[in-house]
């Protein structure tokens, strides 16, 4: 159908729309027309992904110039794949209604791994071990040296596509992993690097997230990406985690032994060049004096998006005298390391700050701040000397000498901990010196920066004004979405007692208590007996699950259960994880029935969907907070406090409802599916955890389903369950939470939809 | 004519006091009523009754056209104790067994009542699915508690209905719903059945020659009714039968009365709806066709081929139990009387 949003004609490829999609059009028209950034909340399973297209692309064909180029970001291989899935419908959808060819080109990136098309690469397991092999066949001196040596080993696909591909560009259409790969196979080009060139013209670009927040990744890919481009974030709930994880570093002694090996390995090389081929450190020691004026130059004229681990500073001045030739830096290097591992040598925590480690640093071993900085870069400039194939042996060094340019660059914000052995086994010694980031906006700042509009999405982004505040930006947008339903398909109960009403919670200082363990088997077992085919139940940590099921055991508690459903288990181990699942949904699909014990925050709570029958319940055990000893947490903590004036408890708050809100909403995957969401804690009845849930579900908490006992909550969901089979079909939801295009226009339900976006 | 196979859940999940005083005896209490009504209004089909607990399926009774030894069985299940899962798998293949050797123009059904949630099945249900599929055999479920996947697979492939209950009154409606045979599908097979017309015949005390005599249908079992004088006699081997109908043990004829197919048959021609109009639009006298009593509710119904009125009450009648039109029998003379 055809919309006109605000003056904007927009093609939507379904007949029906949900009202709620057109009011997320609405909100995100306002944010593209105030070039601005927006935080957008819709519940999972309302066609966000396709409303955010539809108006996107109708966006770029009416304002070319204002926008052109939209980046989506999403997170995991099999999400890329159905925005792309998405787009093919809208396209097809254009060329039938305006019977032209449009000259869109849309396409998917992803690693090399996911893209190789060359037999002997591409058979290789590990995306490390692709990317490496795939240098090692395509770095320009390899290149180079084959004019020379023509019995080198080639990647005829990269040579063919340098050769012609280049020329040509991609035709339009819409391109997804595979299509490109059928379309390197036939050509003969390499997808992987076709695909890299091709981003720069394309319309749209589906991609991980870690193409654009990874300094690393984003300096290669996505440096020269338009100034003019929206940048959408999806599945954004977890934006900031993301963020810094890409910025932090964790060195153990086996990286340092890994490290030590480099940079002998590095001495060798020099050495031997020195030999026979003097002239090109000479080149390469005029360059480093002539400075990264380059970069300047680019970044000034705003051509490339800032990378982090540049900093500006650094761009300005030459490299400094003392690393300048190889010789020195690989001495410069190793007494970095040397360092490096007598600070692991600790028998205690310590805790410091940047400033003091750059301190201590000087003291010792007598290195200076600003050669640090330029220490990544250099060790960059010296491989791409040293025509070294395998990069992927290198990145052991790499990442110390990002860490040491990290570290002396931002004197806030990060902090470096040393723990001599892990919280849970502080027998065996096991040092580890955490870097780590405690600001996400670090990160994503250059992103925000460079691009006229960023939207953040996801199905859970409760409460929403605290993204905004620890990513340190701006929006012109806050809404949440709620979901208009013909029928409430989500039952959210909050059970708060045993039947013997002992308080059921995780806290700490009940954990390990006989009755509250024994009420959450009892819900347990009842629950199997009542809803049908799978229930998945989340706990707080691996640990705790741990405990509970063997007290469970033990009290015959699980082999009650095991007569209505069978129980799964997810490990630490993928993939036994994923063979659990596996058998998980054979035991659903066949009507045996299946318990999934589960952990918050783990692979099943974030990536997995429970479709219809696959999930009719998701029962929370306790409140997962995050493990609050750690001490990352804490310095997280206290420097959100002191920088962004967060108070502890209200971030651990919000973090655990995130986390509850992520799981629980794994049922719901639509408006014709249906599930029971169980809270067994008492501490989501209080107004302030209750108030963190996302709209869409706190709407379907009646006061009376606070603090229900266990007995409650069956009868409760019996009830539920009953009502949820009797026969639903499409001319129930039409003209309530599904509209024609007339429908839409009548002016009653212009007025209700103004009401759906919740502006904060 | 139908031949359906009603599988009933004896599992744990069945003593589960939702519906009173428990599931298990609120079903046989309800089954008995199903069976009921089912003959009067099916009188040529058959039923059987399976149940199923503890991983395995047993038949209750055969497959036959007889209500009271169902119904005598189902008084007596009452007392069976329910312990654990039900298999959905055995109770189809029992089924199976018995209904695929009954002949392509009947229907072939089974209806599922099923309160569990799990199943306990030997080896891959949708194996037997694929075969209930080939056979063209329909699979209807009503399940006492939840949806479950299983069972809207089964039934969607094999065309037939689910439901589940909300409380009693709704679980007496939905297996009403079953007692209308389904739609005949064009592709099932015709052919010509050989049907015997007995009449009943009783011999006048007065006559010498009667001698009192037993009827077929009651020799294999010991109680019921010994010697009687009259009764029906088999056109083509003159058995004697008490009750009609049925199929003749010796030649194998089945036995039905005219009325009896009269009824099975108003569910190939169902009477059309009446119209419904307000009192106000009727001109002349404002009376009922039927009960002839004055018309005082706001509505009347008019039969749309002969236009005669009709009450609210003579036309849930008309509709629910007669299946056909009064006025329209009465006009027309000729001897095909039902429509």
């Amino acid at each position: 159908m055809k919309l006109n949003i605000e003056g904007l004609l927009v093609y939507f490829p379904y007949d029906y729309i949900y009202p709620e999609q057109y009011s997320y059009m609405l909100e995100l028209k306002r944010t593209l027309d105030a070039k601005g950034h927006g935080v957008l909340e819709m519940p999972s399973g309302t066609g966000k992904t396709i409303s955010l297209l539809s108006l996107i692309v109708a966006y770029q064909r009416a304002f070319p110039l204002e926008a052109s180029k939209l980046i989506y970001c999403s997170r995991t291989v099999p999400e890329i794949e159905k925005v792309v899935e998405e787009l093919r419908k809208l396209m097809e959808f254009y060329s039938k209604e305006t019977g032209e060819n449009n000259n869109f080109l849309a396409l998917a990136l992803s690693s090399r791994k996911n893209l190789c098309i060359h037999p002997e690469v591409s058979s290789l397991r590990f995306g490390k071990e692709v990317d490496g092999k795939c240098h090692s066949l395509t770095a320009s001196y390899i290149r180079a040296q084959r004019h020379s040596n023509p019995n080198l080993a080639v990647c005829r696909f990269y040579e063919e596509f340098d050769a012609v591909g280049r020329q040509v560009p991609l035709p339009a259409g819409i391109y997804n992993l595979d299509d490109l790969k059928d379309f390197g196979r036939r050509k003969g080009w390499c997808p992987y690097y076709l695909a890299r060139y091709s981003i720069l013209h394309a319309n749209i670009v589906v991609y991980s997230y870690h193409y654009l927040l990874d300094p690393k990744i984003a300096d290669l890919v996505s440096k020269e990406l338009a100034k003019k481009s929206v940048v959408v974030f999806d599945e954004a709930h977890n934006i900031d985690n993301v963020c810094i994880d890409s910025m932090s570093v964790n060195i153990t002694r086996r990286m340092l032994d890994r490290c030590h090996n480099n940079v002998d390995t590095l001495q060798n090389t020099i050495h031997k060049i020195k030999e026979t081929d003097a002239a090109k450190l000479k080149e390469e020691y005029r360059r480093l004096v002539e400075g990264l004026k380059e970069a300047n130059v680019a970044r000034e004229t705003d051509i490339y998006l800032a990378n982090p681990v540049l900093p500006d500073e650094i761009l300005q001045e030459a490299v400094p005298g003392t690393i300048r030739t190889a010789e020195h830096f690989v001495g410069f290097l190793r007494r970095f390391l040397e360092y490096l591992k007598s600070r692991l040598r600790v028998q205690h925590v310590v805790q410091e700050s940047a400033a003091q480690f750059l301190k201590d640093i000087f003291e010792k071993v007598c290195i200076d701040r600003k050669p640090l900085r330029f220490c990544s870069e250099r060790l960059q400039s010296l491989l791409r000397t040293l025509e070294i194939a395998d990069i992927a042996d290198f990145s052991a060094v790499t990442l110390i000498s990002n860490f040491a340019t990290l570290v002396s660059t931002y004197s806030q914000g990060f902090t470096i901990i040393i723990e001599p052995f892990e919280d849970r086994t502080p027998t065996i010694a096991n040092p580890v010196l955490h870097f780590s980031c405690m600001d996400p906006s670090i990160a994503i700042k250059p992103v925000f920066q460079r691009f006229q509009s960023v939207i953040i999405t996801s199905g859970t982004l409760s409460p929403l004004d605290i993204y905004p505040r620890i990513l340190d930006f701006r929006p012109v947008t806050i809404a949440s979405f709620t979901m208009t339903l013909a029928r409430t398909c989500l039952c959210p109960l909050i059970v708060g007692r045993g039947n013997d009403q002992v308080a059921l919670s995780s806290k700490f200082e009940t954990r390990e208590d006989f009755a509250v363990i024994r009420n959450y088997g009892n819900l347990l077992l009842e629950m199997s007996a009542i809803v049908p085919d799978g229930i998945v139940a989340f706990f707080t940590s691996y640990v705790y699950m741990e405990n509970i099921v063997a007290s469970w055991y033990e009290q015959g508690i699980l082999e009650n259960i095991q007569r209505n459903k069978l129980i799964f288990i997810e490990t630490q181990d993928a993939a036994e994880t994923s063979m659990a699942l596996e058998k998980y949904q054979e035991a659903c699909e066949n009507g045996r029935g299946a318990i999934l014990l589960s952990v918050a925050r783990g692979k099943v709570s974030e990536g997995i969907d429970f479709v219809h029958h696959f999930g009719r319940a998701v029962i929370m055990f306790g409140m997962p907070y995050v493990y609050t000893q750690s001490r990352i947490l804490k310095a997280r903590l206290e420097y959100l406090r002191d920088q962004f004036q967060i108070r502890e408890n209200d971030f651990l708050t919000f973090d655990a409802m995130r986390h509850a809100a992520q799981c629980v909403g794994r049922v719901i995957r639509g408006k014709t599916d249906y599930g029971l969401m169980i809270f067994a804690d008492k501490r989501y009845a209080r107004a302030d955890k209750r108030g963190k849930l996302p709209r869409w579900i706190q709407e379907h908490i009646s006061d009376s389903s606070l603090n229900l006992t266990v007995d409650e909550a069956i009868q409760l969901s019996k009830h539920f369950l009953r009502q949820m089979a009797q026969p639903f079909r499409r001319e129930d939801q039409l003209g309530l939470s599904l509209l024609t295009l007339k429908q839409l226009e009548s002016e009653e339900m212009l007025q209700k939809i103004t009401q759906i976006a919740h502006q904060t | 004519m139908r031949h359906l196979f009603v599988v009933i859940d004896c599992s744990r999940s069945m003593e589960d006091q939702d519906l009173k005083p428990n599931r298990l005896t609120s079903t046989l209490k309800l089954m008995e009523a199903f069976i009921d009504e089912y003959f009067d209004q099916n009188p040529i089909s058959q039923v059987g009754i399976i149940t199923t607990k503890n991983k395995r399926a047993e038949k209750l009774t055969d497959l036959t056209g007889n209500p009271k030894k169902h119904i005598a069985a189902l008084k007596k299940a009452v007392d069976t104790v329910c312990l654990g899962e039900p298999s959905l798998y055995n109770s189809l293949s029992l089924a199976i067994q018995t209904l695929k050797h009954m002949p392509g123009h009947t229907s072939r059904e089974i209806l599922i009542i099923l309160s569990s949630l799990t199943t306990c099945d030997p080896s891959n249900i949708y194996e037997i699915i694929k075969t209930l599929k080939s056979l063209k055999i329909r699979v209807s479920v009503i399940g006492l508690s939840a949806e479950v996947r299983v069972c809207t697979v089964l039934t969607r492939e094999t065309g037939g209905l689910y439901h589940v209950i909300l409380d009693e009154s709704h679980f007496k409606e939905l297996l009403m719903l079953h007692i209308k045979p389904p739609p005949a599908s064009s592709s099932s097979e015709c052919s010509l059945i050989r049907m015997g017309f007995p009449q009943h015949t009783v011999a006048s005390l007065t006559d010498q020659d009667a001698k009192p005599s037993f009827s077929m249908s009651h020799l294999d079992s010991s109680s019921g009714p010994g010697l009687s004088l009259g009764g029906y006699f088999c056109p083509q081997c003159h058995a004697k039968y008490t009750e009609l109908p049925v199929e003749c043990k010796v030649c194998g004829l089945t036995l039905v009365s005219a009325p009896h197919l009269a009824r099975s048959f108003h569910h190939l021609f169902p009477l059309q709806p009446f119209v419904e109009s307000s009192v106000e639009e009727l001109q002349g006298n404002r009376f009922c066709q039927a009960c002839q009593g004055e018309l005082k509710d706001k509505n009347i119904f008019t039969c749309p081929s002969c236009h005669s009125v009709f009450c609210v009450e003579c036309d849930l009648f008309v509709h629910d139990s007669l299946h056909c039109c009064p006025c329209c029998i009465h006009s027309q003379n000729t001897p095909f009387g039902v429509s």
